[in-house]
C-alpha cells in the first residue's frame, strides 16, 4: 500500500475515532444493544428449521471474525493473512477437549479462544519485526504450516485429512446457536468500540500511520500489536469453537483454510479498514455474496466454471480494486458522498479559514 | 555529572558509518545545541540517544544511567522527550489526540490533565484549535502542536530537532522564544538546529558537528565569536 492510500484510509478511521465521546458513545451503543435486541426477538420467531435463522447465524459468525480482525488489521494497520489458525485452534481444542476430555462445553469454548490468544503471541512477536508486505507474506506462511501440521503430523489428533467428527450430545438447536452469535457479535462489537476510544486504541491508530514517531513518544509498539492481536485471536478462537459446536464436523483443510483468512481481510476492506461500522457492512455483503453465488456457475466457449473454482481470483481483483480507487471501502465511499452534498456550504469557510492563516504567517 | 552524556558513540546506518566517535555533555538546567551542515550528524545523534538508532560502539548515560540499550519506549519513561524533525504529527487526529499521545507513559498519563492546561497555557492557540485535525492548521501552529506534545510526557530534557526549519522569519523567533521559556521552567533542552546565528544567542554550551564529527565546542558566545564559525556558518 502506497503512502497516500494509506493516508485516506486512516482519513477514515481517524475521523470516525474523533467525533469523540458523549452522544456518540450513546449512539453506537444504544444503537447495537438496540439492534442486537431486534435480531434477538426476530430470531424467537423464526422456526427452528428456518434457513433464514441458520443465515443469520453464519452471518453473525461472519461479523464477528470481521470485527476481531478489524482489531488488529485495521486499527493496528497489522495487515494478518493468518488468522485462519486462530480459528482452527478455537474449533480444535473446543472440539478435542469437549470430545475427548470430557469437559463443560462452556469451558471447553474458553479454552478454545485461549489457545487461540497464545498461539497469536508465540507466532505474533517475532512476526512484529516485520513491516508491511513482509508481515502479511509470512502471516500466510504460518498460516499455511499450522494447516499442513494439523493436516498430516498431528493426524491422530485432529483426524487427518478425513476430520474429527463430535458426537450429537449438548449441540443445542438453531435458535440456541443464533442467539450465542448474536450475543457474541455484540459483545464484540463493543469491545470495538471500547478498544477505539482506549489508550490501547490511540497507540494502535499512531503506530498504524507512523511507527518511529509512536515509539519516540513511549507507545510500546510491539506490545500494543501483541495485546491486539492476542484479543483478536481469542475472539476468532470462539467463533472456531462455536462453529464446531454447531456443525459436529471439523476438518484442518476447512478451518485452518487459506479462504478463512482471506474472508476476514476481504470483509474488512470491502467495509472500510480501520473503522468501527466498516467490518459489519463487509461482512453483510460478503455473505450475501457467498450465499446468493455460492453454487453459481457460468458456460462461457463450452467451458463451466464454478464460482467456488474462480472466488479466490475474483475477490483478489475485487481486493486490488477497492484498495486502488476506495482505500476506505464503503465508509470511506459513503464519506465522499455525504461529503460533496455538504461541501456546498463549506467552501467559502474553509476558503476564508485559508485566507486568514495565510495572512498571519506570512508567506507559508 | 552532567544530566546526559554521551560518549564516544559510533553509528552506523547499515554499513556506512554516520557517527564516529562522537562526545558531548548537556547539564542540567541548560540549553545544549548541537549545529553543523546537512548531513553534520545532528538529527542522527538525536535519534541515538531517543533510542531509534543503536551505537556500535561507545555509550551513553543520562542522570548517570546506560540508556543506550533501552528501546526507544523505555527512554521516554526516563524523561527525555523528542520533537522531531518535521514535526510529525497525525495529521488527521486532533489538536488534543496528539497532545494526548506525548503523555503515552503511565506516570505522563496520570498527570495529562493538568499537563495538558500547562500545554494550552503556553499555547492558547492549540487551545483555541483542539478540536481541529492537526494537519489542517498552519506549519508555525503544527511546530507548537509538536513541541506542546513533547512536553505532554513531562520531560526533563527535551530534544528538539530543526524547530525552525521551513518556518517564516517572524515565527522563527517566536518558536526560539518558546524553547526559552520552557527552559526556564526547569526543562533542560538539547537543540539541533541549522539556524545558527539565533541558536549560539540562545544556547549556554554549543557543539559544531562536521561530517560526523564534533568539530569544535564552547559557550554559545565563544562560538559566535569564533573565526572559524563567523566564516563557515555566519557568512563573515
Amino acid at each position: 500500500m502506497t503512502v497516500k492510500e494509506r493516508e485516506r484510509q486512516s482519513t477514515a478511521a481517524a475521523a470516525t475515532r474523533r467525533a469523540g465521546p458523549g452522544r456518540e458513545a450513546l449512539f453506537a451503543v444504544g444503537g447495537a444493544v438496540l439492534a442486537a435486541a431486534i435480531l434477538a426477538i426476530f430470531g424467537l420467531t423464526l422456526p427452528a428449521n428456518s434457513y433464514l435463522l441458520f443465515s443469520g447465524f453464519l452471518l453473525f459468525l461472519f461479523t464477528t471474525q470481521s470485527l476481531a480482525w478489524n482489531l488488529v488489521g485495521g486499527y493496528g494497520g497489522q495487515t494478518s493473512f493468518g488468522h485462519a489458525t486462530f480459528y482452527g485452534i478455537g474449533a480444535y481444542t473446543t472440539a478435542l477437549l469437549q470430545e475427548n476430555a470430557g469437559l463443560h462445553p462452556v469451558l471447553a469454548l474458553l479454552a478454545g479462544a485461549l489457545g487461540a490468544a497464545v498461539f497469536s503471541v508465540i507466532w505474533g512477536y517475532p512476526l512484529f519485526r516485520l513491516r508491511g508486505f513482509y508481515f502479511a507474506i509470512a502471516t500466510i506462511g504460518i498460516a499455511e504450516a499450522t494447516r499442513l501440521v494439523a493436516l498430516s503430523p498431528l493426524r491422530e489428533l485432529t483426524g487427518g485429512a478425513s476430520g474429527f467428527r463430535m458426537s450429537t450430545a449438548g449441540a443445542g438447536g438453531r435458535t440456541s446457536q443464533y442467539m450465542t452469535a448474536l450475543a457474541l457479535v455484540l459483545a464484540t462489537f463493543l469491545t470495538s468500540y471500547w478498544v477505539r476510544n482506549s489508550k490501547l486504541g490511540l497507540g494502535l491508530f499512531a503506530l498504524n500511520m507512523d511507527p518511529e514517531a509512536a515509539e519516540t513518544l513511549g507507545v510500546d509498539t510491539t506490545r500494543l500489536k501483541a495485546i491486539s492481536l492476542a484479543l483478536s485471536a481469542f475472539i476468532v478462537g470462539l467463533t472456531g469453537g462455536i462453529y464446531a459446536r454447531a456443525f459436529l464436523y471439523i476438518n484442518p483443510n476447512d478451518v485452518f483454510a487459506f479462504s478463512v483468512s482471506i474472508a476476514m481481510v476481504l470483509m474488512s476492506v470491502i467495509g472500510g479498514v480501520g473503522t468501527l461500522i466498516g467490518p459489519i457492512l463487509g461482512a453483510v455483503i460478503y455473505v450475501v455474496i457467498q450465499d446468493q453465488l455460492g453454487a453459481a456457475q457460468i458456460t462461457f466457449r463450452g467451458q463451466t466454471f464454478q464460482f467456488r473454482d474462480v472466488q479466490l481470483g475474483l475477490y483478489g481483483l475485487l481486493l486490488a480494486l477497492i484498495i486502488l480507487f476506495e482505500p476506505a471501502g464503503l465508509v470511506g465511499l459513503f464519506q465522499r458522498v455525504a461529503g460533496r452534498f455538504r461541501r456546498r456550504g463549506g467552501t467559502q469557510a474553509v476558503a476564508e479559514q485559508q485566507a486568514l492563516l495565510r495572512n498571519e504567517t506570512g508567506d507559508e | 555529572m552532567p544530566l546526559l552524556s554521551v560518549q564516544q558513540i559510533n553509528v552506523f546506518y547499515g554499513e556506512v558509518q554516520a557517527l564516529w566517535g562522537i562526545s558531548f555533555d548537556v547539564e542540567k538546567g541548560e540549553i545544549c545545541t548541537l549545529i553543523g551542515s546537512n548531513g553534520a550528524g545532528k538529527t542522527t545523534s538525536i535519534k541515538t540517544v531517543s533510542g531509534l538508532l543503536r551505537p556500535r560502539a561507545g555509550s551513553i548515560t543520562f542522570e548517570g544511567e546506560r540508556i543506550d540499550t533501552l528501546p526507544a519506549h523505555r527512554v521516554v519513561e526516563r524523561g527525555i522527550a523528542q520533537v522531531p524533525e518535521g514535526r510529525r504529527l497525525w495529521p488527521e487526529m486532533s489538536v488534543e489526540e496528539n497532545l494526548e499521545l506525548g503523555a503515552y507513559t503511565k506516570e505522563a498519563r496520570a498527570k495529562r490533565k493538568q499537563t495538558l492546561a500547562r500545554v494550552y497555557e503556553l499555547f492558547p492557540r492549540l487551545a483555541e484549535r483542539r478540536r481541529q485535525a492537526a494537519g489542517t492548521m498552519s506549519g508555525g501552529e503544527q511546530q507548537m502542536c509538536a513541541i506542546g506534545r513533547g512536553l505532554m510526557s513531562l520531560p526533563k530534557l527535551l530534544m528538539l530537532d530543526e524547530p525552525s526549519l521551513g518556518l517564516a522569519p517572524k515565527l522563527v523567533a517566536e518558536v526560539f522564544g518558546i524553547v526559552r521559556e520552557i527552559n526556564q521552567t526547569g526543562v533542560t533542552v538539547l537543540l539541533v538546529e541549522q539556524n545558527v546565528r539565533h541558536t549560539l544567542e540562545l544556547a549556554t554550551r554549543a557543539y559544531v558537528l562536521e561530517t560526523g564529527r564534533v568539530a569544535l565546542s564552547g559557550s554559545g558566545q565563544e562560538l559566535l565569536n569564533d573565526p572559524q564559525v563567523q566564516s563557515a556558518y555566519l557568512g563573515h
